[in-house]
């Protein structure tokens, strides 16, 4: 439980309100519920690139990073398939500031030509930083392209490829603001040392004023069931061969979900999982294995995958994985293993709320999946699920038909 | 309706609680700080040793790795397998800690289950059989993880700055080749295990627990051996102005490392240093990141950093930088280091910086696990509480002056490079 108060601006904001009084700190955490699923193919990246522009300061705020850490504080931000987090962390006695500062953003951001461009370069080298200039670093964005035919979880949220960063018009960052970047479009934590109701005399103050958003959202395009397994080889300059296997899943509220979650908290978390145990302790065919599901909005994907020991091949791994899986599914899940991924799940809402941060960030995410009671009643939920409904959606889940597989080889 | 042109008042904050841990000393005169959280029902004990630095023997220089690395992977009483499932039903976390003069086990548990958890954790220090079967399979996986060290840029370009400031006979500069693992044998860790491991331990721990829960972790570890092997400082051979580049074709970016030795953590100085590391490079707001990223966007991120080390600091700028750009951006970093060597850092700048670091300073000290931390980095280089406080009154106090003589005296023209890409 992480305990919160709750209210509504007439403009739609919902603010939550997490009173933390053994900390001089504060965090404000604002998440707007917009990501890479509400972009179009072309444009994509656009959520992550305009994460940038929201640094490039604001009507009265010319550089947003100095006002704040002139009051001591920090912040940062990041972008995902269906959510743009901000959150600043700050001595709770300049609480204000962060007001000041998120609130002048959200109503009128500095768009500026300098900003655009130069941001527009920062991002391209983002993308090759992080998965171009890497060994196995395009893995993700082959896997999406192929698994995904209409949804666009079919591309990362740093987007498809350069060229689409290298595309976007200032027409389409000004309507990307108006129609997301909207007070009933986002939600907003206060947490640390802060009162309720200095929140609500701060929130009215700063964020009352601030338009509802008047441009609809476009719908998502839905993702049709796969109806036969998808595969794709790639030859690259990498030390070994690495398999990815994947598999639709339901969407985060949707039922099965939590199902696919203790399915992967079994075959693929921690050093005694049945993976970890059977495919790198026990065999010499892979170096490393994962396994975990991606948790977005819409319905997403259940990963597995590993890197291969020196000369052996991403299709004999398949082949391994696959009989493991079959055994898994086949047999009844031990009472033991059901008891270990129930203490863990109880332990990580232990370690995740440790820090005030993630505590704000939780009750966010929540809050924007509909409720921020489901931080509990999820965990309830997961932990009364049986071993037999586990296996059960284990087989509907698993099956070749609903697998997308990508072999990405060792070519030296 | 909010008047936006105007900031809202701020105050910098006056008194930071500096909140230090209880020392207890086991039988066996083994220390034990403890700082006592009870809002959090989760418990952190490390268990961290010196590293006994020695000249490594050709071939041997892994052996430390692995036999840290195996302490997970079986004891007399509990093979591999039963191990994991035993930490895993617990939920607890058993980490490495691996750095340059220290390692040992972090043990993250939930309070609940924690004096269940205990005897296993302690039985890995003095219990652990190293069998063959498991060191094959965890020598197949750090082969592939230096065969991607080398294929990635950053990764490279650190193991050649390290070899450039510490050089290749000292463990800072070592770098692991494939050849190394095959040189690893069962005998060797156990021999270093017996030998060599249990060098001046030193318990940390976290938690919600009463004086009797402390008392029983001291007795778990009072048979402890107490090794006190004398630590041996090697001396670095390093070339300043040494240039390293390494170029690769394929690369679409290349990465930079800057570097150069510095003072000791104990030296008056080492507070200006952190202020002007700050300034140019060490915050969002730095010369760095304004330059080569908010201006000429040539990068994702460039940062400039000091390591700790027992008899010296160092000092790195590292950044992954647009193809094409390496020799322009080392450029600028040079006439960053220059301009705040001979122009006076504005009043508004210098407001923002001495703000944003008392900020970061109240906020290091705000989050249970960071306390004990905070107490590690001061405790493992024989520094006190006066460290913090000096820090504090340097922060609240320095002057542009002050940033300029820093710069003249340490920042002079015989930095390493790297380049690699």
């Amino acid at each position: 439980m992480i305990p919160y108060q709750k209210f509504t601006l007439d403009n739609g904001l919902e603010v939550l309100v997490h009173e933390d009084h053994t900390t001089k700190m504060a965090v404000l955490n604002l998440l707007y519920k917009v990501g890479s699923r509400n972009e179009n193919p072309g444009k994509t990246g656009l959520a992550h690139y305009f994460e940038h522009l929201m640094f490039g300061g604001s009507k009265h705020v010319p550089v947003f990073d100095a006002a704040l850490e002139k009051v001591g504080g920090e912040c940062n931000a990041f972008t995902n398939t269906d959510i743009t987090n901000y959150y600043i962390s700050l001595p709770a006695v300049n609480l204000e500031t962060a007001f000041w500062l998120e609130s002048d953003r959200m109503l009128h951001l500095n768009l500026s030509p300098k900003t655009i461009e130069t941001q527009r370069k920062v991002v391209i080298e983002e993308f090759k930083q992080r998965y171009l200039n890497q060994p196995y670093g395009n893995a993700f964005h082959l896997v999406r392209d192929l698994a995904f035919d209409t949804h666009p979880y079919q591309w990362p949220t740093i987007g498809r490829d350069i060229d689409d960063i290298e595309n976007y018009q200032s027409q389409d960052v000004e309507e990307f603001y108006f129609t997301h970047y909207r007070p009933d479009n986002a939600v907003m934590v206060v947490a640390g040392d802060v009162t309720l109701e200095q929140v609500k005399h701060l929130s009215k103050k700063w964020f009352g004023d601030i338009p509802s958003g008047n441009m609809p959202k476009k719908s998502i395009p839905k993702e049709l069931p796969q109806i036969s397994k998808k595969s794709k080889t790639v030859m690259e300059e990498v030390p070994t061969d690495a398999l990815y296997k994947v598999y639709h899943v339901p969407g985060r509220l949707e039922s099965g979900y939590l199902e696919a979650d203790l399915i992967t908290d079994i075959l693929g978390f921690g050093r005694s999982s049945f993976l970890e145990h059977r495919l790198v302790k026990n065999s010499d065919l892979f170096a490393t294995v994962s396994g975990y599901v991606l948790g977005n909005v819409d319905p997403g994907l259940m990963v597995f995958t590993g890197k291969m020991e020196k000369g052996r091949t991403a299709e004999e791994a398949e082949k391994l994985l696959d009989e493991t899986i079959a055994e898994f599914i086949d047999q009844p899940i031990p009472e033991p293993v059901l008891q270990k991924v129930k203490n863990q799940a109880e332990a990580m809402k232990t370690y995740e709320t440790v820090q005030l941060l993630n505590r704000a960030m939780s009750l966010a995410y929540y809050a924007h999946l509909g409720n921020p009671d489901l931080y509990q009643t999820e965990y309830v939920k997961k932990t009364a699920i049986s071993g037999e409904r586990i296996s059960e959606a284990a087989k509907a889940f698993l099956r070749e038909e609903n697998a997308t597989v990508l072999y990405y080889k060792s070519n030296t | 309706m909010p008047d936006r042109s105007k900031a809202p008042e701020f105050q910098i904050p006056d008194h930071i609680d500096l909140i230090q841990p209880r020392k207890w000393t086991l039988k066996n005169g083994i220390p034990l700080y403890y700082i006592q959280t009870d809002t959090i029902e989760a418990v952190k004990l490390e268990v961290i040793f010196q590293t006994p630095l020695k000249k490594i023997p050709e071939g041997k220089g892994l052996v430390p790795f692995f036999t840290l690395h195996m302490l997970l992977e079986g004891t007399h009483n509990l093979p591999s397998e039963e191990l994991d499932n035993f930490f895993d039903h617990y939920a607890s976390e058993v980490e490495f800690i691996s750095s340059f003069e220290q390692h040992g086990l972090s043990l993250l548990c939930t309070a609940k289950h924690f004096k269940d958890v205990l005897p296993v954790f302690r039985s890995l220090f003095t219990e652990a059989v190293f069998p063959k079967k498991e060191l094959d399979t965890r020598k197949a996986q750090k082969k592939l993880s230096i065969a991607l060290q080398l294929d990635k840029n950053p990764a490279r370009a650190n193991q050649l700055i390290r070899k450039a400031l510490f050089g290749s006979d000292h463990p800072f500069g070592f770098i692991a080749r494939e050849e190394d693992v095959d040189e690893v044998s069962v005998e060797d860790l156990k021999t270093f295990y017996q030998d060599n491991f249990l060098n001046r331990p030193e318990l940390f721990l976290t938690g919600p627990l009463g004086d009797d829960q402390v008392t029983e972790i001291m007795k778990a570890f009072e048979d402890l051996p107490n090794l006190a092997a004398p630590i041996h400082l090697l001396d670095y051979q390093f070339n300043p102005n040494e240039k390293i580049t390494e170029t690769r074709a394929k690369s679409v970016q290349s990465t930079i490392r800057i570097g150069q030795h510095l003072i000791s953590k104990k030296h008056p100085d080492h507070h200006g240093l952190m202020v002007f590391n700050t300034i140019l490079g060490g915050y969002f707001g730095s010369r760095l990141i304004r330059n080569i990223r908010e201006d000429k966007g040539h990068t994702y991120g460039i940062y400039s950093s000091i390591g700790s080390l027992n008899p010296t600091d160092y000092w790195l700028v590292m950044a992954d930088v647009q193809k094409g750009f390496a020799e322009e951006v080392i450029e600028e970093v040079y006439k960053e280091i220059d301009r705040l060597k001979s122009e006076a850092v504005s009043h508004d700048e210098l407001e923002t910086v001495r703000n944003y670091m008392i900020g970061h300073f109240l906020s290091s000290f705000s989050s249970p696990f960071d306390l004990i931390s905070r107490f590690k980095s001061i405790h493992q280089h024989g520094l006190d509480y006066s460290f913090y406080e000096e820090q504090l009154q340097y922060i609240r106090k320095f002057t542009p002056e002050d940033v300029l003589r820093i710069g003249q005296q340490y920042f002079k023209e015989n930095f390493i490079e790297v380049v690699v890409g």
